[in-house]
Parts: structure tokens; sequence; C-alpha cells
């Protein structure tokens, strides 16, 4: 929703300072948190190195998918492609599986290759023929889908074993790769933050016209975010198969709702301007998270979705609280 | 773009009703293509088989459509004032649950429980409603977590099996032909009349254009932009509790999932019939010209000899194709046409 | 903790001098500190009756005496998405579950959980849907032919000619691509047979419907109707478009289906088929099969042996036989219109598998009053033949797939 409060007029854009970066996703990370202390307290064996990597594993698709989302939420567009390319990505690496780590780059340069032509023909539908882009990606969900299905009728494949079994290992026995790859992309979010395609990608969501007129090329910003978005989305589908070592069709569909919900839950505002993928990586992570401390407290099972449905609720509004508060204090 | 709105000063605001007068031209152009569209497709899927482009298709495709009609009509009131109903499949449950469990094959009560039921959807709008317009929580996340909760009550309220079925009355409306036309049709056709003045022509409906279009210049100008806002998801609510019952009424009980394959399509719908999602554009006869474009596509698309898979991208394309022929730029010459005429 | 609990665990079972089952067995004795077994019950929820049904049986069975005492069941719904069940699997093996009896959301997403819950001890019994991991207990109707044997039905009942649409299930899905091969592995023997229309309806009744009012637009004159679950809606929509003119069709097992079969008014007007398809009951089998080897009375199948089959309900309307009381006796196999919804899926009950069960059983989940938990027969398992991405991975299909077990060609190609 668009705010009706008149907010603070456009602070000197120079390099973010580190604070602002934690202050955007710092609501998240706290809940984030606070859910293991609960999880670790209600089930200590939770704690483990192998629970801990299962998690990990379990959880960095959608943290992808949602890294992936947040690139076209944040200059105030929307990518229901995502389902789409997950699906297609992770058929294609499952009939097509090259051993080794060779093997395992090829067939992520495959995926994100394709994700890189769907956001492409996204991005220029959009950003150049003006067409909306909830119903424009909405089209081309149907038809990764539909690709999907010619690539793969039923579940199977395979996948290496490369993929399947290093890729979900931990470094040393101890650091999940998964939570490696996840840290990766926060630094290289931190980074991309403050490169020109960064900067103008948060400026054409806060204001397009102000954008336009500094001399960014709003066209051009908005493409690229629907290029990044389904470089992540391939990414996605290449880890859903690793995680699961085999090929679905419709293993992109739960992912639609959900990166949204993990968007939101980062605080990253639907409209753009605000926001960031590391915020999302936590949003999906505690969405993920949530499964586990539903079944560790035992909620009964007909009603789990009314506790996940209000913590969802509770999540964003606690968001919203730290941020007003840290606003009130910054003003004093 | 909301921002852009938000800082709009007075003079810009003058140039934005221009703007919006030639969009009411463009607006109809948009709803005579989309029923063009629907009635070339009608048409020209005789070739795939000689029963098509018969009468007996386009009423199918109007009873089918009528379904999905009737949801848009809420989604495209939400989507109006900037927001999006994703608990439409949920609440459309809720009230094909409730419609077939407590009417419970009987006419009995039907006077009281019809709008009990309503009232409980609209209930459930209207919580979503609050949190969006009173707590600022995102719409994409409020109506998402309110139709997760409303699923997992239903399903807990059923313990799995919906039972029962609805009131004779009911499926008996579904099945009845009057002049041999179905009936559901009529009601079809007045729905239409009543949502497109309520949208276009009601104090209501302008209200809710201005609050989409400008919140901010909405709010200086006195309008009760929250409780136009929760009014907005609470028709939404009511709209999808109602195609519920008449879904219930139609297959004679309900089942868990029968509003899944409601939710993407009514956005679709709204979107296609050109209502812009960033709100304050858009009128019903479009969205219903979005909504019988799509049943009929899909229509054809069962009748079509291929796997699914290529179906499944036939599908999209159409969509997409339909997407780029009816954007505004497409019509910038017709639009030229039709202003010297007039 | 692990050790506390099994001391514990062992000591009362010494105690109430049932310390036969864990001497008897060399599976997992770990158990709840109550000393019953940790059994979790992991459901996806298409949110159709046969979820719950199935559910439902396996709940009552295990408030059942003896189970009553030695079980502890919990109840975990993972909804439809892969990724939340693995989550959830994960959780029950970290619990130190015994066994876990599941209605698996994907054939083959689920395989490395799996494994890991087998080499942490845990019985895995996979009802109805499979899993490719060989150490998983499949019990299954998949293997036995119902796509082939319905289709041949459909064919008889056409005399070998006619327009026919197919009703299938979820796209992308592997029951659904087994069944549909089986089928068109038939209707392909007969040029007479033509595939007019073909949709999804996700084994819904309401779905079901909706798809075949949209295919009877381009076809009215459509000669049969070859339906997965769902097939209910089927005979509406038919209705819908022409009170006075049905046709054969062949289906699964909803109440509503079959008392439309053997309805005489019905009949009349052209309606003729089967009611077969996938019975709720595996849960139940299931569930007892896991019991038995849990508490030493049956010995685990090794590796590589454990897809069993359920036997493939077989219903012509010619066989309805209405149910008098809350069970199937004396041969009966459907219940009068209104004491089951329409959608309630019949086959609940296997009077030699599951003979502990009556209708409150299925519907609520509640123990038949009285009932013991009766052995299994001892031929009561039987293996189900291998079917790549089924049933496992790498494997070849037995080269006579698609042989019909319960009906005969009564035309000729």
């Amino acid at each position: 929703m668009a705010s009706i409060e008149i907010t603070s007029p456009h602070r000197p854009r120079t390099l973010p300072s580190l604070r602002q970066i934690a202050e955007s996703a710092f609501p998240i990370i706290a809940i984030y948190f606070l859910m293991w202390v609960v999880y670790g307290l209600v089930e200590p064996s939770a704690l483990s190195l192998y629970s801990i990597e299962a998690l990990f594993n379990n959880s960095l698709p959608l943290m992808l998918a949602a890294a992936g989302a947040t690139f076209v939420i944040l200059q105030g567009g929307f990518d229901l492609s995502v389902a789409g390319v997950i699906s297609l990505a992770n058929v294609v690496v499952a009939v097509m599986p090259m051993e080794g780590p060779l093997g395992g780059v090829a067939n992520l340069a495959m995926v994100v290759a394709i994700g890189l032509l769907v956001g492409a023909v996204n991005g220029f539908v959009v950003a150049y023929l003006r067409i909306q882009a909830i119903a424009a990606t909405l089209a081309t969900m149907i038809m990764c889908k539909g690709a999907a299905l010619l690539i793969l009728k039923a579940p199977g494949g395979f996948v290496s074993d490369f993929m399947a079994y290093e890729l979900t290992a931990s470094f040393f026995g101890i650091v999940p790769i998964a939570g490696v790859i996840a840290v990766a992309i926060m630094l290289f979010w931190a980074v991309f933050r403050s490169t020109n395609t960064g900067r103008s990608l948060i400026a054409v969501g806060q204001d397009e016209n102000a954008a336009a007129l500094s001399g960014i090329d709003v066209a051009r910003t908005r493409f690229t975010s629907f290029l990044w978005a389904g470089a992540f989305y391939g990414a996605a589908g290449y880890m859903l198969a690793a995680q699961t070592s085999t090929g679905n069709p419709n293993g992109g569909d739960p992912f639609l709702l959900l990166s949204f919900a993990a968007v939101a839950l980062g605080g990253t505002a639907f409209g753009g301007g605000r926001g960031g993928v590391t915020a999302s990586l936590f949003g999906a992570a505690t969405l993920m998270l949530m499964q586990k401390v539903l079944f560790a407290v035992g909620v009964s099972s007909f009603y789990t979705g009314v506790v996940q449905g209000a913590i969802m609720i509770l999540a964003v509004l606690f968001s919203a609280f730290v941020l007003a508060v840290t606003r009130q204090r910054k003003s004093r | 773009m909301m921002q852009e709105n938000e800082i709009m000063s007075d003079a810009t605001m003058d140039i934005e009703d221009k703007r919006s007068s030639a969009r009411i031209s463009g607006e109809f152009v948009t709803v005579v293509m989309i029923f063009g569209l629907t009635i070339a497709m009608i048409l020209a899927s005789r070739a795939i088989s000689p029963a098509f482009g018969s009468w007996s298709q386009a009423e199918t495709i109007l009873y089918l459509g009528s379904f999905l009609v009737f949801c848009a009509f809420g989604q495209g009131l939400v989507i109006l004032v900037r927001g999006l109903d994703l608990s439409i499949a949920s609440v459309i449950t809720l009230g094909g649950v409730l419609t077939a469990s407590l009417m419970n094959g009987s006419n009995e009560g039907l006077f009281y429980l019809v709008p009990a039921i309503l009232g409980a959807c609209v209930l459930v709008g209207t919580i979503s409603g609050i949190g969006v317009a009173y707590f600022r929580i995102p719409p994409f996340i409020m109506t998402m977590a309110v139709g997760l909760i409303v699923y997992s009550l239903c399903l807990g309220f059923t313990q799995g099996t919906p039972r029962g079925y609805p009131a004779p009355f009911l499926s008996g409306f579904m099945q009845a032909k009057f002049l041999s036309i179905p009936a559901p049709i009529y009601l079809l056709l007045v729905f239409v009349i009543i949502g497109t003045v309520l949208q276009s022509y009601s104090a209501f409906g302008r209200k809710l254009n201005a609050v989409g279009n400008n919140p901010l210049a909405a709010y200086i100008a006195g309008l009760p932009s929250g409780l136009l806002i929760v009014s907005a998801y609470a028709v939404s609510a009511l709209c999808a509790g109602f195609t519920g019952m008449m879904l219930a009424g139609y297959a004679n009980g309900a089942t868990l999932r029968m509003g899944d394959s409601y939710l993407l399509p009514s956005i679709a719908a709204v979107v296609v019939g050109g209502s812009s999602i960033l709100g304050g554009q858009g009128n019903f006869v479009g969205t219903v010209g979005g909504a019988l474009l799509l049943t009929t596509l899909a229509t054809i698309l069962t009748a079509l000899g291929f796997e699914q898979g290529w179906k499944t991208i036939m599908e999209g394309g159409v969509i997409l194709i339909a997407l780029i022929a009816l954007r505004d730029e497409s019509f910038a010459f017709l639009r030229e046409q039709f202003r010297k005429r007039g | 903790m692990n050790f506390f609990k099994t001391a514990r665990a062992v000591a009362l079972a010494a105690l109430l001098g049932t310390g036969a089952h864990a001497v008897s067995t060399n599976e997992a004795s770990a158990k709840t500190a109550d000393g019953k077994w940790l059994i979790y019950l992991s459901l996806s929820y298409s949110g159709n009756s046969w979820q719950s049904e199935a559910a439902n049986i396996v709940k009552a069975l295990a408030a059942t005496p003896p189970f009553s005492d030695t079980v502890e069941l919990v109840e975990v719904i993972s909804g439809t998405d892969p990724q939340a069940q693995i989550s959830d699997y994960e959780s029950m093996i970290a619990k130190g579950a015994d066994g876990i009896v599941s209605f698996p959301i994907s054939s083959t997403a689920l395989n490395r959980v799996v494994k890991r819950a087998c080499d942490a001890g845990v019985l895995m019994f996979m009802y109805d849907a499979t899993v490719t991991e060989q150490c998983a207990y499949n019990i299954s109707y998949i293997t036995s032919g119902f796509g082939e044997n319905t289709a041949q039905a459909l064919v008889n009942a056409l005399k070998g000619k006619g327009k026919i649409f197919l009703s299938r299930g979820v796209p992308g899905n592997s029951v659904d691509d087994r069944h549909t091969n089986g089928a068109m592995h038939i209707f392909n023997q007969y040029p007479g047979i033509e595939v007019v229309a073909e949709y999804y309806s996700y084994w819904d009744d309401r779905t079901t419907q909706q798809e075949t009012a949209k295919a009877l637009a381009s076809h009215p004159d459509v000669d049969g109707i070859w339906a997965q679950a769902g097939e209910f809606g089927a005979i509406q929509a038919l209705q819908q478009a022409n009170p006075d003119r049905l046709v054969p069709i062949t289906g699964e097992n909803s109440n509503g289906f079959r008392l439309a079969l053997a309805n005489p008014d019905y009949q009349k007007i052209g309606i003729d088929g089967v009611s077969a398809g996938s019975p709720p009951a595996q849960s139940g089998f299931a569930f007892k099969i896991m019991m038995e080897i849990l508490n030493g009375k049956r010995d685990a199948l090794p590796e590589g042996q454990r897809n069993i089959e359920y036997p493939l309900p077989w219903v012509p309307g010619a066989a309805v036989k209405l149910c008098e009381g809350d069970a199937f006796e004396n041969g009966c196999n459907a219940f009068p219109e209104g004491k089951v919804p329409s959608s309630f899926v019949t086959e609940v009950f296997n009077p030699e598998l599951l003979p502990e069960l009556s209708l409150a059983s299925a519907l609520e989940g509640k123990p038949t009053p009285g009932a013991e938990i009766q052995p299994l027969p001892a031929d009561a398992v039987k293996a189900a033949p291998n079917e790549p991405g089924i049933n496992c991975r790498k494997c070849d299909a037995p080269a006579d797939l698609y042989h019909l077990t319960k009906v005969e060609a009564t035309v000729k190609p």
C-alpha cells in the first residue's frame, strides 16, 4: 500500500552506510534469530550440525528465488515467472546431468542462461512494450511451465553426484555450503547496492520521474532487473535439483507465493524503492525455519495454516514497529 | 509511480484530469477490442470442431465464465485501490463449504443462511482490509496470510471432508433454464450491470477511483480513505463468497480446493481487461471481457489435440499476445480515428 | 537422552511383561517415554475426501486395541510443497520416530531424506503414492493396472468405436502419467477409438465437472469418458449439458459414481462402466504391515523387494451393491445416498485386510467399538512389479507391464 504519510525528503545519495544496510534488514534478522532461540529451546537436537546443514539446504532454493524477485520488486515491478523458470531450470538439470565439478558449473551456466533468456523476454515486454509486469510475467510463467512439461512429463531424471552430494555438504564438515552461498549473495548485494546499476534500481523504484530527470535510463534499469531476477531463479531451480536430486516439472509451483511472502517479510516495499536482497534472504530463511518451529511446538495439524498466517502478519507488524522506533530515535 | 502521484501538485493534477478523459476513450476501445477478440476466437474455433462457433458454445463460456466474472469484480475493486487480494481462493472455498454444510440439502432457513454465509465472508474481507488500511500491512502478505488462515479453518471445520449439499433451490437455480437460456446467464447479466454502475457510475466507485488514483489528494479532499479501502476488500470477499456459493450450487457440493483455479485468473482477467495494477484505472466491463477471453481460450485449448506442454505454452502465448495487442500504444492510431469522428 | 529413553522404555516393557516385543525384533526399539511406539502420519493435503479418509483409517487403527496402548500416533500435514514435507521428515527423524507412514508429495524429491530416515532406523511406509528410494516400503495400487484395465472396459462398452474424453489428474505427476500410459496402450490398439479431448481435472470433482463441460462444448456428441478420480463431476457435466443422455464412463471409487452406475434410470439413458482406482484403505494396510514388523511378528523385507501391491478394486455397474450397515458386509460396496457425501471414496474397507474398520473410522477416525487388531492373512503381502519412475529409479519394467488383469478384450482391435 502506498503510504499516505508524507515521508522525509530524499536523503542525499552517497554510499549507503553499514548502519543503513543493517537498518533495512535488521527487523527480519532479529525475527530470524528469535525463532532460532525458540526452536533451539523446544528442540535441542535442532542445534546439531546435521540439522543446521539440512535446514540450510532446504532453505537455499527459496532464498535464491526471493533474492531474484527482490531485484524486480525494488524497481517497482512484479515477477510471477519465478515458478516457471524454477520448474524449467529444475527439469533441464535433471535431463542433462553432467558429472564432476566442471559438469556442475556447466549445468549452472545452462540454467542461468535460461533464466536470463526468460528475464530478457520479461524485461523487454515490461520495460519497452510497457505491458503490466504482473500480467506479462504470468504469461511467461505459464509458457515456462509448458516447456518444463515438454522436457519432462513426470518427476524423474538424474542429478550428478557432484550436485547431489558435494553441493549439499559442508566445508570441512562444519560450514554448510548452502550457508556459504547465502553469505556470498549478501556480500554481493552489499557491493551491488553501491554500484551505478544498484543505485539506479532503487532510484527508479523510489521515483521514476526523478530518476529519469537525473539521467537514469529507466527502461534499461527495468530490463536489467528482470535479467538479474531470471538468473537467480535459474540458480534456485539448480539448487532445488541438487537438494532433491531429481527434476520435477511442477517443482517451481510452491515458490510462486512463498518467494513473494519472503520478500514482503524482509520488509521490501511492493511498489519499489525500499528494501534489499539481504532482507529477502532472511525472509526466506525465516519462512523455512517457521516450518521447523511449528513442528517442534506441535501445532495441531489441521490448524497449522492459522499459525503460519498469524506469524506472517505479526512478523510484518514487528518489522514496521522496529522501523518506526529507530526512525523516532534518529529524529531526536 | 506511487510516489509520482504522492508529490503531485495541483497543476499536475489538472494534467492528470485531461489524461483521464483521454483514457475513457482508450478504455472504451480496450473493451471493444477484448470482446472483438473473444468473438473472433469463438468464430475461428469452428475450424477445430464443428460444434464450436455455435450458440451452445457461447452459452457454456458465459456459464463457466460467470464464476470468474463474479470473483474478478471484487479483485478489480481491490486492484483499483492499489491492492491485491490473494485470499480469493480460500474465501471461495469458505463460501462453498459453508453453503454445503449449513444448508445441508434443505431450503429451510435459506433467507437467513445466505446473508449469514456471505456475512462470514465479508468479515474475512474486512479483516484483510483493516490490516491493509490501518496497520499498513502490505496487501500481498495480509491477504495471503488471511487466505492461509481461512483455508486452514475450512480444513479443520470439515476435518478434511466437506459434507452436505446446498439448498435444492440453489442447485435448482443453477440447472434451470429460462426461455431456453440457463438462468445463471441472466444472473451474470444483472451482476455485470450492477457491477458497472457500482464501479464507474456511483459515488462509491468514484471515491474508490479517487483513492486509487491519488491517495494523498483523496486524503486532503477529506475522503475516508481507510474506510473505502476496507470496503473494497469487504466487497471482494463478498464476491468470492458468492462465487463459492454459486459453485456449490453448480456442483451440488463443495470441495476444499474449489477456489484454487480462480486466484491467478481473477488477477489476469482484471489486468487483461485494461485495469492498471497500480490502481485508479479500469472498468468492470473490461474485466468481464478479460474473464470471457480467458474462459474461451481454456475451452478451445481443451479441444486441441496437442500435448499438454504445447497447450500450456499456447495458453501463455495467447495471453501475452492479447496483452501486447491491447496495450495503449496499439490503440494510439485507433484512438486518433475515434477522436476525429467524435 | 536417547539412552535414557531406551532404558526407560525397556524397563517399562519389562515391568508390563511385554518385553517379548523388544526381544523378538531387531528393528529399532526406541520408544517414547511412556513406552509406546512413536509413529508419524505424514500427509499431503490436496484437500479432497480421499486424503482425510486415508488419514482417518490410520487414526482409527491406532486407536483400536491393542495399538491404542502401544502406539503414539502424531499427525502432520505438510501441504502440497515437497520442501515442507522434507523439512517435516527431518524433524520426525530428529524426534526419534520409530516409523513414518506417509502419503509422499513427490515420487522422487523425498528420496534423500527417506534414505536418511532408513539409515536412522526409521521404518518408512508410503501409501498410494510412492517414492523411488528402495529402502522405503511402497504400498500402492498404482502398479495394479488401473489405466489399461479401465481403458479396455471402456473400449468393450463402446464396442471398439467412438469419440472419447480423457479426464486426467495433475499435469507432470507420475501417477497420472502411469495411468494414462496404460490407458493409451489400449486405446492406441483400436483405430475406431478417437480421443477428442484431453484435460486435467486435478482429481477433483468440481474441476472435473467444469473441464468436462468445456470439452462438451466442442464435442457434445462424445461417446465415452475415461476418467481418473473426480469422475462424478463428469456425470454431473453430462447431465447439465443434456439430461436425457449419458455415456459409458470409467472412473475411480466415489460413492456418487457407484450409485450412478447402479441407477436404473441412468442405465436406460446410456451409462455403463466400471469403478476402480485408488483405495484409501492402502493407508491402513501399510500401517498394519509396519506395526507387524515393529512388533516382530513379521520379518522386514530385504531392500529392493519392498514394493507391495494393493489389489485393484474392480466394480462394474452390475456388481454395485448397497451396504445396509456401516461396513462392507456380504459383498456390498457402496453406501445409500445421504449416508455419505457423493465424493466419499467407498474403498475404505477391506474385509480381509482391515476387518477392524467401520464407517465412523473412515469419516471421523474413530475406532469401531469392540474391534481388535487382527493379524494380516499370511498371503496378504504381494510384491509389486518394478516400474521405473514409480517405485524404482534405475530398473526395467516387466515386458508385460500393461497386461490386463481384470477384464478381457471382448472386441478385436
